[in-house]
C-alpha cells in the first residue's frame, strides 16, 4: 500500500473482508479516515454487499430434516453392525485359512504317497526289456524271470501275457535274418514256458539307434582348430559331409561342419572334439529305428519271394503273349520296389552305423583396425543422395496416403463433424447458462 | 428426529471438527448438531445456484449423505466448513456437468427459466439475473465470499485457484455487479419476467 497516496482498491476490499494482516489493516483504516475517495470506494463495496444480502432464500423444508435424520440414525446402527460384521468376517476368514492349510497338507501327503504305490504296481507286472546298453538282454531278462518265479503270487494270466510278448519278439527278430537271434528268442520262450532259464544260452540284437549330436564350441582361433578336427575324423574313421566357413568383416569367424562318425567311436570322438574349445551348447539325441528296419526287411523278403514266384511262372508256364507280358511287367515293378527298399535299408543302416555330429566353432571376436573411412566429401555426397531419396520417398508416401485415405477421411469428417460441432455448441451453451 | 449436540456439559460450544469426530465414532447427536448448524447455509448455497427449490433440497440431502458415508474416513486436515463446501461444490459441478450433457443430446432447457417462473420475489430475480450475468468463476468466487462467508484462502482451495487470483476476481466481480445493479436495466428484468410469467 502507498501510505502517502490512495490505498489500492483491492486492499480496501480485502480490509473490508477482514483479509489483511493487523499492521496493514491499521494502515488502511487510518487512510480511510482521511481519504474521502477511498472511503467512498469502501462505501460502494459495502452497499453492494448490502444489496446482495437482500437475496434471501426460503427456509429448509422440514422433510429434509426427517430424511437426513433417518439417514444418520441408520448410519449409526450400520456402524455398530459393521463392527460386528468385521469381527465375524475375521473369524470366518481365519476358519477358511485354517481349512485351506489343512487341505494343502492333505494334498501334499497324498502326492508324496502316490509314486510309492505306482512303483509297487509296476514292479509286480514288470515286463522283459528289449533294449540294453551292453547289447545283451540276458541279464535283464534273467532277473525278470527270477523275480517271476520267486513270486508265487503272480497271476497265471499275467504270465501268459508275458509269454505272448516273448513270442512276438522272437517272430519279429526272425525277419531280421539273424538266425542266432531267432533261436535265442525261441530259447527264451521255450525255457520261460518250462520254468528253467539259462542266461548263458541266449543273446539278443542291439536296438538300432540313429544317433545325432550337436556341439557349439567357442575357440580362440578357428583356423588353428581346423586341423585337430581333421585328425579326429581320420583317427575315428569318420568323414565330413558338409563344411561352411564364414568370416564377416566386422564379426567373429565361425566354422560349421556336419560330420559322420561311426557309432562305435562316437563317445570318444565327441570327447575329443569337446576338448577343442569351450562348450557353449551340447545336445544329443537318438532315434530308435529297429521297428522301421524290421518292417523294411520283412517287406523286402516278401517282395523277393514274389519276384521269385514270378520268375518261376515265367520259366515254367507257357501261354498267351499278353500273359507273358503281364508277368514281365509285374517282375519289373517288383524289382523296382525291391531296389527302392534296398536303398532305403542301406540309408537306414548307414544312419545307424554313422552318427551325425553337427559342430559349430565360433571364434572370440577381436576388433581390428579396418580400412580408412571414406573421405568427408564422399560421405557428404552419399548422405545428400540418401537424404534426397528419403525426401522424395516421404513426399510420394504422403501423396499416396492422401490418395488412399483422403476420400474416406473427408467422408467421415462430414458425417461425424457436423453432429459433433452441434453437440459441442449445445454443451457450451448449457454450461454458460448454468 | 435428530437430537442435537451443541455444547458440552460446562456450556462451552463444541467445534464443528469435534462434532464430526464424534459422529465418525457413531454419535447421532453429533451429526444432529452439525446438521442444525449447516442445513440452512447449505440449502442456501444450492438454492442460489440452481434456483429450483426441490433440486436444491435434493442436492443438500445428497451432500449430507456424502458426509455420512465419508464419516468413517474423515480426517480433520481442514476446517469442517471447508470440507462440507468442498463436497457441496463437487456435487454441484457433477450436477451441472450432467445437465449440460443431457442438454446436448435432448435439447433440454436449463432450469433457470423454470426457476424464474416459480420465484415470486422481484428482488431475488433482479439479483439472480445480475449475478448470472457475471463470468462463471467470478460469480462463484463472489457467492462463496458473500453468502458462504469463506475466506480468500478457503475459496482458493475450493476452486483450485491461486490466492491473488481469487482476490482479483472477487474485486472484478464486485465491480461488475455494482454496475449491473445500478443500471436501469435491472428493473427491465422484472418486466421481462412478468411478461414471461403471463405467457406461461
Amino acid at each position: 500500500m502507498n501510505t502517502i497516496g490512495h490505498s489500492a482498491p483491492e486492499e480496501v476490499m480485502a480490509f473490508l473482508d477482514g483479509e489483511l494482516v493487523v499492521a496493514e489493516a491499521r494502515l488502511v483504516a487510518a487512510h480511510l479516515e482521511h481519504c474521502a475517495e477511498c472511503a467512498a470506494l469502501a462505501d460502494q463495496f459495502r452497499s453492494t454487499s448490502q444489496m446482495l444480502s437482500r437475496w434471501d432464500v426460503e427456509s429448509v423444508p422440514l422433510r429434509l430434516s426427517d430424511a437426513v435424520g433417518s439417514l444418520a440414525t441408520s448410519n449409526a446402527s450400520d456402524h455398530k453392525s459393521t463392527e460386528r460384521k468385521r469381527s465375524f468376517l475375521w473369524r470366518g476368514r481365519s476358519l477358511v485359512m485354517a481349512g485351506g492349510g489343512l487341505a494343502v497338507v492333505a494334498l501334499l501327503v497324498s502326492v508324496s504317497f502316490l509314486p510309492v504305490r505306482r512303483r509297487a504296481v509296476s514292479y509286480t507286472f514288470q515286463e522283459p526289456k528289449l533294449v540294453s546298453e551292453n547289447n545283451s538282454l540276458a541279464p535283464l531278462l534273467l532277473e525278470d524271470k527270477k523275480k517271476e518265479y520267486q513270486a508265487p503270487a503272480l497271476a497265471d494270466k499275467a504270465k501268459a501275457k508275458q509269454f505272448d510278448r516273448l513270442d512276438q519278439f522272437a517272430r519279429m527278430h526272425e525277419f531280421m535274418g539273424a538266425s542266432s537271434h531267432a533261436s535265442a528268442s525261441a530259447a527264451i520262450l521255450s525255457e520261460s514256458k518250462n520254468g528253467v532259464l539259462d542266461s548263458a544260452r541266449f543273446s539278443v540284437p542291439a536296438p538300432m539307434i540313429a544317433r545325432a549330436v550337436s556341439l557349439t564350441l567357442r575357440v580362440k582361433d578357428v583356423s588353428a582348430a581346423r586341423s585337430p578336427l581333421d585328425s579326429i575324423l581320420a583317427r575315428h574313421r569318420g568323414y565330413s559331409a558338409q563344411l561352411n566357413v564364414s568370416a564377416p568383416e566386422n564379426g567373429s569367424r565361425s566354422f560349421i561342419a556336419s560330420l559322420r562318425i561311426p557309432s562305435t567311436e562316437l563317445s570318444a570322438a565327441v570327447g575329443e572334439i569337446k576338448a577343442l574349445g569351450r562348450v557353449e551348447n551340447e545336445s544329443q539325441s537318438g532315434e530308435e529305428v529297429s521297428q522301421q528296419h524290421a518292417d523294411l526287411v520283412a517287406r523286402l523278403k516278401t517282395a523277393r519271394e514274389t519276384e521269385e514266384r514270378f520268375q518261376a511262372i515265367l520259366l515254367q508256364r507257357t501261354g498267351r503273349l499278353s500273359d507273358v507280358l503281364e508277368v514281365e511287367q509285374n517282375i519289373a515293378r517288383v524289382r523296382g520296389e525291391i531296389e527302392a527298399m534296398e536303398t532305403e535299408q542301406e540309408a537306414l543302416e548307414h544312419r545307424v552305423d554313422f552318427a551325425s555330429v553337427e559342430v559349430q566353432l565360433t571364434e572370440d571376436y577381436k576388433a581390428q583396425i579396418g580400412l580408412p573411412p571414406d573421405s568427408v566429401s564422399t560421405r557428404m555426397h552419399n548422405a545428400f543422395v540418401t537424404g534426397y531419396h528419403n525426401a522424395a520417398e516421404s513426399v510420394v508416401g504422403l501423396v499416396l496416403f492422401i490418395e488412399e485415405f483422403g476420400p474416406p477421411l473427408v467422408l467421415w469428417l462430414v458425417i461425424l463433424g457436423l453432429p459433433m460441432v452441434v453437440g459441442w455448441r449445445r454443451y457450451k451453451r448449457a454450461r454458460a447458462t448454468l | 428426529m435428530l437430537g442435537t449436540l451443541d455444547s458440552d456439559g460446562s456450556g462451552t460450544t463444541i467445534t464443528d471438527e469435534q462434532l464430526m469426530a464424534a459422529f465418525s465414532r457413531g454419535s447421532t447427536d453429533a451429526f444432529g448438531g452439525l446438521f442444525s448448524r449447516y442445513k440452512q447455509p447449505l440449502f442456501g448455497f444450492f438454492r442460489r445456484r440452481v434456483v429450483d427449490a426441490a433440486l436444491a433440497e435434493e442436492l443438500t440431502q445428497e451432500t449430507f449423505l456424502a458426509v455420512v458415508r465419508g464419516a468413517a474416513n474423515y480426517e480433520p486436515s481442514a476446517t469442517f466448513r471447508t470440507y462440507l463446501y468442498a463436497i457441496a461444490f463437487r456435487i454441484l459441478r457433477a450436477h451441472r456437468r450432467k445437465s449440460a450433457f443431457r442438454a446436448m443430446f435432448w435439447s433440454q432447457e436449463t432450469e433457470s427459466r423454470e426457476a424464474a417462473v416459480r420465484s415470486t420475489i422481484d428482488t431475488e430475480i433482479w439479483l439472480r439475473d445480475a449475478v448470472n450475468k457475471l463470468d462463471r468463476v467470478d460469480r462463484e468466487t463472489l457467492l462463496l465470499r458473500e453468502f458462504e462467508q469463506l475466506s480468500y484462502a478457503e475459496i482458493a482451495e475450493l476452486m483450485k485457484l491461486p490466492l491473488n487470483t481469487v482476490r482479483s476476481r472477487l474485486f472484478r466481480a464486485r465491480g461488475a455487479l455494482r454496475e449491473l445493479l445500478s443500471a436501469p436495466a435491472g428493473k427491465g428484468v422484472v418486466k421481462d419476467f412478468a411478461a414471461y410469467e403471463e405467457r406461461v
